[in-house]
Order: structure tokens, then C-alpha cells, then sequence
């Protein structure tokens, strides 16, 4: 009772003595915290001021404390030594805690884990509910909050149906309702695809220059840093490096270093120079398009003389393991008011040996589609209680999906499903969500166990051996353990081994890298290619992020409505910016500036890839090209 | 509205009945079985059926979906009429084999209890199929306000019942995901003995709670950052509010309930020779 008095007598204090605005608002002194005793420092020695109306990145790798320190900040987490202070008050001191929160937002990772009410406005609501603002003033709120993250059509939504993207910037609607002073966003964009990310960061860096409001973004992409006024790079624990992003990102050795990875924009800087072209460190497409443009006025150049040739692909008559999709079509809850059609007339054609990329915006079908590729979703006509569709006379029936993979006929009945799916392997998105057994070894051989009954001892360990190994672990150190003692990026090799122990023919993966930092995409990615080729004949990844596509892929199709809008290889998509910003989605950062120098009366052809990209470049100029 | 939609049998439509306060449904519904309970002849189960059929038509909900929600429990209906058929004694003896014996009366009063209960049924499902869960749980808790001054934490509950409204898509959705992954992985949940269906549902209950857990972990620090204290005198940002439209269905249900409480009273006036017959 006495301690809700206690509370209540702070909220009016706040309301009507005008205390003076502090110039720090968030400030640390030699803060340390550890998990545990027995464990390192999660956060060691960190001095670190804030100013007030200060946009600040803290970048880091996975487990570089970067997100213990946002813990530390809004009091989920106490210091052990040191100090912590924001807008005043100290969070480790219960009564200031609620001060603390009301002038401090934090937002997290997941935005789906953030969520309280069913519906936008309600959510949006619970912060302000919590401190007994009156009714008027909430909805005043509302409009506010989702006017600044750009989401007033979706006052009335449920937000299970928005993108990734819609939903964090509704995660940082309910978090302005409270009306803090500073804005935490704690690896907020890391679940997000470039998309959402770029939105996510959009209103953040808007709330800083429009609001004044001071704004913390932890983050691993370097890239979102461009937007602060100062970055500080974080490792095991300690701050590493800080300054503006500019700085910052010249010093790319050194942040590789910290398992930091330069933004392909600055990887391509790195290569020109390393050509003798003198350009400097650039953050955004049309910057680095106009430094080319200057170079091009001294040094000349190249138009090149006809547009780019993709390599050929190899079209040397069908093979074994070439998939064949024919007028695909589903509708979700046929027969239900609910009923959405997911896919419509889908023709499609991945040879054997292709790296296939599949693009699309959440729901555009993508995933439906390939859930058809092993059955997961079966053909009409596969179905136990198929029915032939009734035809009105004078009308030609709507024609009917096919899907051959190999030999295997899947609007067949009587298809072997199980052999099937043992040899197009399927691997989901955040695949180490799906481990569920007490050993690496026992999740690992499930899939083996349920696919090829009958097998030896020896044989199954030979064959989780081998998976385990071929995804870059070493197994006798983790086929013991419990999946769940693993890291991130383990757990899910570990996800990925369980998936190829059966040696698929083709392997599809839905947003393989997606949550890791970049040192873990890359890795990923590499690992993807080892197995192209070695263990898979065939790799179909569905990515939003086109950089991937452009790196990694030799042919890559855009989904969008349920329609194949486009297919061929990533040069050819790529050189098609407009209409893929018209679906709303993405190109690469290469095709960005390719588009930026096309302005500039300096056309360009490249395969989109950083490497490509500064190759063309570097002839064009002239340079000499050790690229 | 299709966005309002999370789960459950919820019929988009932009009706009279969809637009009604969700505490009027609720208490409407809650009379409605009364009225079937005190109804004691055939001729309130009549007023009973006839208002059920402008409901429906005023929420321009297709009967068909009405009437899947009979079909869960036809089983039911059909064991609970024969057991009235050979177990209700009466005067009228129709047919007898041994110890079975089958009355007039049995025959009548199952028929009106099938009835009885086919409309208590198609009335509950009226109210799901037009208001969303959301809406329910803000009138049941509207309802439940007499509980607070008991010092029910009526506020706490209702927020349980939110959150738990909100996670379900998420979780049903993470459950397809799962079960889809495993099935990716070879396996089987509709094939063996039971024992083998059992084992079968581990790996997909152990991501499922795993998850679970870490999303409830996470939203408690969500909550709490968003300055969440269950001590805390809160406010609430959304009302419930009676229109006009309010008003005229409490004045149909009072019409309503009046006229069984009569047909009970007067109805053998109604034609006195076939009265035995259709009275309980």
C-alpha cells in the first residue's frame, strides 16, 4: 500500500516541477556485470556518456555484451560495479526504477514476443495504461506514436498479419506512448529483413532529428550505423573503438578483427582502392556514384560497348534431378470467407546443379511454394479424397498443377512420400527452434532413423559423423552434448546437419541466414556452397536480402502474388530495379549505384556481385585491374 | 472485418448482431437459454426457434455455418433423445418388447428436448461466429465488474485472457512450422498404434514449450520496460459504450422473454383439443 502511495507522489512531482533537462541522458561509469561468477565479464569496465538529443550506434558481434549493456541501461539487469545513470535517476535504486522506465524505452528483438492486445491501438495503449495516464491523453498518444512510425492505417489491425517490419515499428509505438527520452532500440532490426530493417531505422533516425529524442541502436549491421552521430564498436565486453562512422568504417581490418563486417558498399571502396583508385570511405550508393563520377572526369570512360553477358547457363538437356513446375495454384481455406489464394498458375523449372534463389516479401507465396517441393503441402491431386472438379459445359477446366522432381510425380497418389522428402531435404526458417532432443547426435539421426529404417549402428553413426562434420563442427566435441548448450550459430549447423544426414538431392532452405550476424551469414553462405555440388546437386534458398541473392545465386525467380514475376539469372533480375522497388522490394547496394551512374550518363554492366561490380568499374576507369 | 480476425469461428460480416455491444450479446445469449429452459410447450420452443431464425438473418451469417457447429455434438442429441424415448415414463403406452416400453409422452418430450438443445447450441455459436474473441473477452470482463469489489483482480485476468488471445495464432502458427520441419525429417503423426503417436508428438512438443517459455520470458521484459506493475492503479484506454442499436435488441429480448412467460401461461387457449399434446 504505502509503496503505491510512494509511486503515485512521484508521478505528480514529474508532472508539475520543471526540473531541468540533464545534458547527459544516459550515462555509465566503469560498469561491470557478469552472468554468473564462474563466467567472464558479459560486460567489463564500459564508461560511456550519452548526451541528450545524441544519436548513438553500439555495434558488436554476437555476445559482445552489446545487449547485456541495454539491460543494464533500462534496470532488467543490475551492475556489479560501477554506475549507471539515466536522465538522473538510477535504475539499481528501486524507487527511481519507475523513473528510469518512463524516461528510457527499450525495444527488443522479437517483435512478436513484445505484444500484448490482439489489436494495434491496444497495444499501443499498455505502456501509457500502466501509469494511469487519462483515457484522452492515451488516444492523443496513439496518434502520435503511430503517426511517427508510419502506421496510422493499421490502428484497427491485428498485428499477427504484418510484416516483420510493420510489427517492430508497432513494438516502437507502444514503447513512444510512454513518452521516454531516450530510445533503446536493442537488436530491434535483427530478425527484420533489409526491408524492415531499413524502416525500423528510418524512424528512429526521424524521432532523433524531428523529436530531439536520444536514441541508442545496438545493432550488428554496420550499415545501420550510417544513420548515427557517433559509433562505438564493442568486444567481449569492452568498448573498442568509437567515433563517427566514418572513421570507424575506415579502419576495415581492424573491425574484422572484432568480427565486424564492412557493408558491401565498403568492401567495394576497399577494392577500388586497392586498384589505384582513389576513392574515399562512402556510406551511400549515390555518394560513392558521385566520387566515380569525378574519377570518370579525370581518368575518362569506358562505356562498355553492349550490355553484360551472364554466363550461360548450362542447358544441356534434362537431367535427373531437374524440378518441373506446372501451373501451380493453391488457395488456403478453400471454401471459407478466409479463402486467400497463396498461388497462381506457377510455372518454374530448376535445373540439376543450380544455386536457385527464390525472392518474395512476406506473403507473396513463397513459402507455400516451396512447402510444395517435398510435399509438405501435396498436389490436389495427391490428396486422399480428391475429387475431379465439376466443369460447366463450354468451359476448359482450369488446368491441372504438376510437380515432377526426379522421378518422383507428385500429383501421383501412390508416390513414395517419405523417399521423396529423404531426397529433397527441407530445411525452415530458424531452424535451431526445431531441435528437440537431449543429444546432437539423437536429433541429428532422427531424420536417418525415420527415412532409411533398418540401419546399422555403425552405419547411422558413420552418416551423423559425416554431417556433422560437413557443416564445419567437429563431432566429437558436440555430438555428446545437449543441442540447447550450443550457440546460435551452431545450433543451427547442428539444425541444418539433421537435415542432410540423409545426403538430399536437393536442398531448399527458407531464410537460411536469417537472425545471424554477418560474420554468421557469411559463414553460412560458405557453407551452403561447400554442400552445392558435394553433398546436394541442388541448393534453392528463399531470401529477402538481395545482396545474398546477387552473391550466391546462379538463377533466382521473384515471387510476387502468387505469380512467378520474374526468373533468370540475379544480372538480369537486378538490371530491373524499378519494377522490383514497384513490388516493393529490394535490389542489391551494386545495382543501387549502378542505377545512381546510369543518372550520371555512366552506364554500367555488371553481375551485381561487390566483386563484379568493382571489376566493371575499375575497367571502365581504367585502372589497373589486380582486383 | 477480416483483420480483426485471429482465430476461431469468427464470421466477417458488418451485420446489426456483428455490431452489437459484445456484454448485450452476452447477456441476450444468457436469457435466451433461460427463455428455452422456462419455455414449457411447444409453442415457446416455437417463439424460441422463430427468434433464432431472425437472428440469423439479421446477422447474415449462411446457415450452413450455423449448423456445422450443431454437427460436433449430433452424437450427443441422438444417444440423449433415444435414452429419453425408452426411459420416459408416461400413461400412453405405444410399443412394448420386454422390459422396453415406449410412451407418447417419451416420444414428445425428446423431441422437444433435441429441439431444445439444437437451438442452445446454434444460439452459443451465433455469438462466436459474430464477435471476435477479442471483443468477447472485453465483455466478459466488462461483466465480470461486480467481481472487483470482492477484490478479484478482475484486471490481471483479463489481461491473462488478452495475452492469451494474442499468442495463440502465434503459437498455432509455430506449431504448423514445427510439425511441418519434423515432417520435413520423415516424421509420421497419423501412422502407428497409439503408443506410437504419442512418442511421435515429442519433437514437436518440446520446440513448442521451449518456445513457449522464451517468448514468455521475453514479453515479461517487454511488459516491465513498458512500465507494467500489476499493483498499479491502471487505466484502460477502451470502453465499451451502448448505442442506439444497444437499445433495440434489450427491448426484442424483453418482448421476447414476456411472450414465452406467456405462451407458458395462456398457451392452452391457443386450441385446447391438441394442448396435452404439446405441452411438457
Amino acid at each position: 500500500m504505502k509503496k503505491r502511495k510512494v509511486k503515485a507522489d512521484n508521478c505528480i512531482e514529474k508532472a508539475e516541477e520543471v526540473k531541468p533537462l540533464p545534458d547527459v541522458a544516459v550515462k555509465l561509469n566503469c560498469v561491470s556485470f557478469s552472468y554468473s561468477e564462474e563466467q567472464p565479464y558479459a560486460v567489463k569496465d564500459v564508461t560511456l556518456e550519452v548526451k541528450r538529443g545524441e544519436f548513438i550506434a553500439v555495434l558488436g558481434h554476437n555476445g559482445s555484451g552489446k545487449s547485456t549493456l541495454a539491460r543494464l541501461i533500462c534496470g532488467l539487469l543490475t551492475a556489479d560495479k560501477g554506475s549507471v545513470e539515466v536522465w538522473g535517476y538510477n535504475p539499481a535504486v528501486r524507487s527511481q526504477l519507475g523513473a528510469v522506465r518512463e524516461h528510457a524505452g527499450v525495444v527488443f528483438q522479437n517483435p512478436d514476443n513484445q505484444m500484448v492486445a490482439s489489436i494495434v491501438e491496444d497495444d499501443v495503449a499498455f505502456g501509457p495504461e500502466n501509469l494511469g495516464v487519462p483515457r484522452e491523453e492515451i488516444g492523443r498518444r496513439i496518434d502520435w506514436a503511430l503517426s511517427a512510425v508510419g502506421m496510422e492505417k493499421y490502428r484497427h489491425s491485428t498485428p499477427t498479419r504484418l510484416s516483420g517490419g510493420q510489427k517492430q515499428r508497432i513494438a516502437v509505438a507502444g514503447v513512444l506512448a510512454i513518452k521516454p527520452d531516450v530510445l533503446i532500440l536493442d537488436e530491434s532490426t535483427a530478425m527484420l529483413d533489409p526491408k524492415g530493417r531499413r524502416e525500423v531505422t528510418e524512424v528512429a533516425a526521424r524521432l532523433n532529428r524531428e523529436e530531439g529524442m536520444t536514441v541508442i541502436l545496438i545493432t550488428h549491421f554496420m550499415d545501420e550505423a550510417l544513420l548515427a552521430d557517433r559509433a562505438v564498436v564493442m568486444n567481449r565486453g569492452e568498448i573498442a573503438l568509437q567515433g563517427a562512422p566514418k572513421e570507424i568504417f575506415g579502419r576495415g581490418e581492424e573491425l574484422e578483427s572484432y568480427n565486424l563486417c564492412l557493408p558491401e558498399i565498403g568492401v567495394i571502396c576497399n577494392k577500388l582502392r586497392a586498384a589505384g583508385i582513389p576513392v574515399e570511405e562512402a556510406l551511400e550508393p549515390a555518394e560513392l556514384a558521385r566520387q566515380i563520377e569525378a574519377q570518370a572526369q579525370t581518368r575518362g570512360f569506358k562505356t562498355p560497348s553492349s550490355g553484360y553477358m551472364s554466363a550461360p547457363i548450362e542447358q544441356n538437356g534434362a537431367k535427373e534431378w531437374d524440378i518441373d513446375v506446372q501451373n501451380l495454384t493453391y488457395t488456403y481455406s478453400a471454401k471459407s470467407p478466409f479463402a486467400s489464394k497463396a498461388l497462381n498458375g506457377v510455372n518454374l523449372h530448376i535445373s540439376q546443379g543450380e544455386f536457385f534463389g527464390i525472392i518474395g516479401h512476406t506473403g507473396s507465396g513463397k513459402s507455400t511454394l516451396v512447402q510444395h517441393l517435398n510435399a509438405l503441402i501435396k498436389l490436389p491431386k495427391a490428396q486422399k479424397r480428391y475429387k475431379k472438379p465439376r466443369v460447366k459445359k463450354g468451359r476448359t477446366p482450369p488446368p491441372e498443377s504438376v510437380i515432377k522432381i526426379g522421378g518422383y510425380n507428385l500429383a501421383d497418389k501412390k508416390c513414395d512420400w517419405q523417399a521423396l522428402r529423404a531426397d529433397v531435404g527441407m530445411v525452415f526458417q530458424y531452424p535451431e527452434y526445431q531441435l528437440f532432443a537431449e543429444r546432437v547426435f539423437d536429433d541429428v539421426a532422427f531424420g536417418l532413423k525415420n527415412f532409411r529404417k533398418g540401419l546399422s549402428k555403425e552405419e547411422v553413426e558413420q552418416a551423423v559423423r559425416e554431417s556433422i562434420t560437413a557443416v564445419g563442427l567437429n563431432y566429437e566435441e558436440v555430438y555428446d552434448k545437449s543441442p540447447f548448450d550450443l550457440s546460435g550459430g551452431q545450433k543451427r549447423r547442428v539444425a541444418i546437419a539433421g537435415v542432410i544426414v540423409t545426403k538430399p538431392r536437393i536442398l531448399v532452405l527458407d531464410e537460411p541466414a536469417a537472425g545471424l550476424d554477418p560474420i554468421g551469414k557469411r559463414e553460412i553462405m560458405k557453407l551452403l556452397h561447400r554442400l552445392h555440388g558435394d553433398w546436394c546437386k541442388t541448393v534453392i534458398i528463399v531470401s529477402h536480402d538481395m545482396d545474398e541473392i546477387a552473391e550466391n545465386c546462379t538463377r533466382a525467380c521473384v515471387v510476387s502474388n502468387g505469380e512467378i514475376f520474374a526468373c533468370g539469372s540475379p544480372a538480369e533480375l537486378f538490371s530491373r530495379a524499378e519494377e522490383l522497388y514497384a513490388l516493393g522490394l529490394d535490389v542489391p547496394v551494386t545495382a543501387k549505384i549502378c542505377g545512381e551512374l546510369a543518372k550520371r550518363g555512366l552506364p554500367l554492366n555488371c553481375d551485381y556481385t561487390s566483386q563484379g561490380f568493382a571489376a566493371a568499374v575499375i575497367s571502365a576507369l581504367g585502372g589497373e585491374s589486380n582486383a | 472485418m477480416l483483420n480483426d480476425v485471429t482465430f476461431g469461428q469468427y464470421y466477417p460480416a458488418n451485420s446489426f448482431i456483428h455490431r452489437l455491444d459484445p456484454r448485450i450479446k452476452l447477456l441476450f445469449l444468457i436469457a435466451y437459454i433461460v427463455m428455452l429452459f422456462v419455455a414449457n410447450s411447444f409453442y415457446g420452443l416455437a417463439l424460441c426457434g422463430l427468434i433464432l431464425f431472425i437472428t440469423i438473418i439479421a446477422a447474415r451469417v449462411p446457415f450452413g455455418s450455423v449448423m456445422r457447429s450443431v454437427k460436433g455434438i449430433i452424437f450427443i442429441l441422438v444417444f440423449t433423445s433415444l435414452l429419453n424415448v425408452f426411459f420416459q415414463k408416461g400413461t400412453n403406452l405405444l410399443w412394448q418388447w420386454g422390459i422396453i416400453k415406449i410412451y407418447t409422452e417419451g416420444i414428445i418430450f425428446s423431441v422437444f428436448l433435441t429441439f431444445r438443445l439444437f437451438f442452445l447450441v446454434m444460439g452459443s455459436a451465433l455469438l462466436t461466429l459474430t464477435t471476435t474473441p477479442v471483443n468477447l473477452t472485453d465483455g466478459m470482463e466488462s461483466l465480470l465488474f461486480p467481481l472487483k469489489l470482492i477484490k478479484v483482480p478482475v484486471h490481471v485476468l483479463a489481461l491473462v485472457m488478452s495475452i492469451a488471445l494474442r499468442f495463440i495464432p502465434t503459437l498455432m502458427d509455430e506449431t504448423n512450422r514445427i510439425i511441418a520441419a519434423q515432417k520435413a525429417r520423415g516424421a509420421s503423426f497419423d501412422t502407428g498404434n497409439i503408443f506410437k503417436r504419442v512418442k511421435a508428438i515429442v519433437p514437436v512438443l518440446i520446440p513448442l514449450i521451449l518456445s513457449a517459455f522464451r517468448r514468455a520470458d521475453e514479453l515479461g521484459d517487454a511488459m516491465d520496460v513498458r512500465c507494467y506493475a500489476s499493483s498499479k492503479k491502471r487505466t484502460k484506454y477502451k470502453k465499451l459504450r451502448f448505442a442506439p442499436r444497444d437499445i433495440v435488441a434489450v427491448v426484442f429480448a424483453a418482448v421476447m422473454i414476456a411472450g414465452v412467460i406467456l405462451l407458458n401461461i395462456y398457451g392452452y387457449r391457443i386450441c385446447p383439443q391438441i394442448y396435452p399434446y404439446v405441452v411438457i
